[in-house]
């Protein structure tokens, strides 16, 4: 059972690029072991709030707590606070096979090679192990960036657009995959299937400002977001 | 024939050590894109280092290991202090601001050092062994030769087998996506400078005692055949500088002994032109290195 300080919360961000307000204003708390879901459409953003939690972009304003205490975001510390984050695309090593690519993800323990294969088994693309990620189709790919962002145990994991150029029978696998993670997910996705199937909360922003957060039943029946967004991604 | 031998085997001794050179250089494009021409200044300060304690202490591997070791020091230092804040969103920043590094090392080592050469000491006898009444190798080619290839055979290790080679390589790829996994990749990129200037260093401390001697711009036409080689073999692929280093080493050898020193610089010129012209991604950089994260 999580006491309420418990998990990543997010308070009042703001984050300004030039004259863009990409942030408005934005507060979330992400409870353990709940899949939050973040959707929008293009610019709301929904990235940029993914980047300022793993440190790539500063806010403006606001604050962030885990477990209650301040968080400062900084990419390198991520792992060690028990995050791991996908990024658009397939962000992967060219240069290093698929192994090496989820062994690069080992944050500590013995044996890094059996997590890796243990990763990339849980992943179903043991068998590409020993081959170049540039050599493998798309969703191959995307499979080696869930393995690698798996095989570190993340309390927290991030999937940034998780489902794109993925076909019907793979989005069912990540249904799956996420479902089993056993972790807290925050996830940011335009394949609405599958967000209103596995989040338990989502968190709608539009033009950088929130404009709804609740379970997907509540989203889904929110004149705000159909006329935002749901309308437009229906 | 006798002749062919020899020159083959002083090719190689002279390519092995352009080949460590190359490999230097191969490292730091590696981690930071950048080719370093102030690598053969910042060997030859350590040279300087190695010799002023050897001269001290009347031991050459004690200054052996200080120049190695001061090379893996001045490496760290001028990506920390100088490299780091260069604006790579050019990539003549990188370049030029080495070559401002080289007029400032060589300037400090003329007026700490004067502009004369000075004897540098060797380890091991140059005079070659005969086999069959042929002059193959001597002591010194088979101490250039081992230090090589041990630098290779670790180089290799730790790239390839070792966590921290690992993170190195992952660093270079794709920094971003490194910092995300942990990886401490401002700190991966000065262990890649140290290494690389360490490197630098013994290739300093092989050739310099077989040229004029110790000098300020003793390195600079050791630059050129070793950037060839780098060029050659490909500026991504460590394997590939060593054996367009080897290649050099070769041609260099070759020229010098059959068409006299004097047109040997121009060979290099000659074969560096053709390799840009012709290939230039170099011979051994495969399509997956060229493209790096997608």
């Amino acid at each position: 059972m999580s006491t309420p300080d418990q998990g990543l919360a997010l308070h009042h961000l703001t984050v300004r690029f030039g004259g863009l307000l990409a942030l408005d204003d934005v507060s979330l708390r992400v409870t353990p072991g709940r899949v939050v879901g973040i959707i929008g459409p293009n610019g709301a953003g929904k990235t940029t709030l993914f980047n300022v939690v793993c440190g790539f972009v500063g806010a403006q304003a606001g604050s962030m707590t885990l477990d209650g205490r301040p968080f400062r975001a900084r990419p390198h510390h991520l792992v060690r606070h028990g995050i791991a984050r996908t990024l658009q695309g397939v962000g992967q090593f060219n240069g290093l096979s698929v192994l090496e690519n989820v062994l690069a993800g080992v944050r500590s323990g013995r044996k890094p090679e059996q997590q890796a294969a243990a990763a990339l088994e849980r992943c179903g693309i043991a068998e590409h192990a020993r081959q170049m990620p540039a050599t493998l189709p798309y969703a191959v790919r995307k499979r080696v960036e869930l393995a690698r962002a798996l095989v570190s145990k993340p309390r927290i994991l991030m999937l940034d657009e998780p489902a794109g150029g993925l076909d019907t029978d793979e989005i069912r696998w990540l249904e799956t995959l996420i479902r089993e993670a056993d972790t807290t997910v925050m996830l940011v996705e335009h394949h609405m299937d599958l967000v209103m199937s596995v989040c338990d909360e989502i968190l709608v922003l539009d033009f950088g400002k929130p404009i709804a957060f609740g379970p997907p039943d509540t989203i889904r029946n929110d004149p705000k977001v159909t006329d935002a967004y749901l309308g437009a991604a229906a | 024939m006798d002749r062919f031998l020899f020159l083959t085997f002083d090719g190689l001794s002279r390519g092995a050590v352009y080949a460590a050179f190359a490999l230097a250089l191969v490292l730091i494009w590696r981690a930071a894109r950048i080719v370093n021409f102030a690598q053969g200044a910042m060997a030859v300060a350590t040279v300087y280092a190695g010799y002023s304690v050897t001269n001290a202490t009347g031991s050459y591997w004690l200054g052996f290991v200080v120049a190695i070791v001061g090379g893996l020091v001045l490496g760290a230092a001028v990506e920390r202090v100088v490299m780091r804040f260069v604006d790579h969103s050019s990539p003549l920043n990188g370049v030029v601001v080495a070559l401002g590094l080289v007029l400032i090392i060589q300037g400090v080592l003329g007026m700490i050092y004067g502009n004369e050469f000075l004897p540098a000491p060797t380890a091991f006898s140059r005079d070659a062994f005969e086999v069959g009444g042929v002059a193959l190798l001597s002591r010194y080619d088979i101490f250039v030769f081992a230090s090589v290839g041990a630098v290779v055979v670790l180089l290799t290790l730790l790239f390839t087998r070792t966590p921290t080679g690992l993170r190195m390589r992952a660093a270079a790829f794709a920094p971003d996506v490194s910092r995300l996994l942990g990886v401490p990749v401002g700190g991966m990129l000065t262990l890649g400078w140290a290494l690389a200037a360490a490197v630098g260093s013994l290739a300093g401390l092989l050739v310099i005692p077989t040229e004029l001697g110790l000098h300020p711009t003793a390195m600079d036409v050791v630059f050129i055949s070793a950037f060839t080689a780098a060029v050659l073999g490909g500026l991504d692929s460590p394997i590939g500088a060593v054996i367009g280093g080897l290649v050099v080493g070769l041609l260099l050898s070759y020229v010098s002994g059959y068409l006299g020193a004097t047109v040997a610089p121009m060979a290099v010129l000659i074969l560096l032109v053709v390799v840009l012209l012709g290939r230039p991604d170099g011979l051994f950089t495969r399509a997956r290195t060229k493209a790096r994260a997608a």
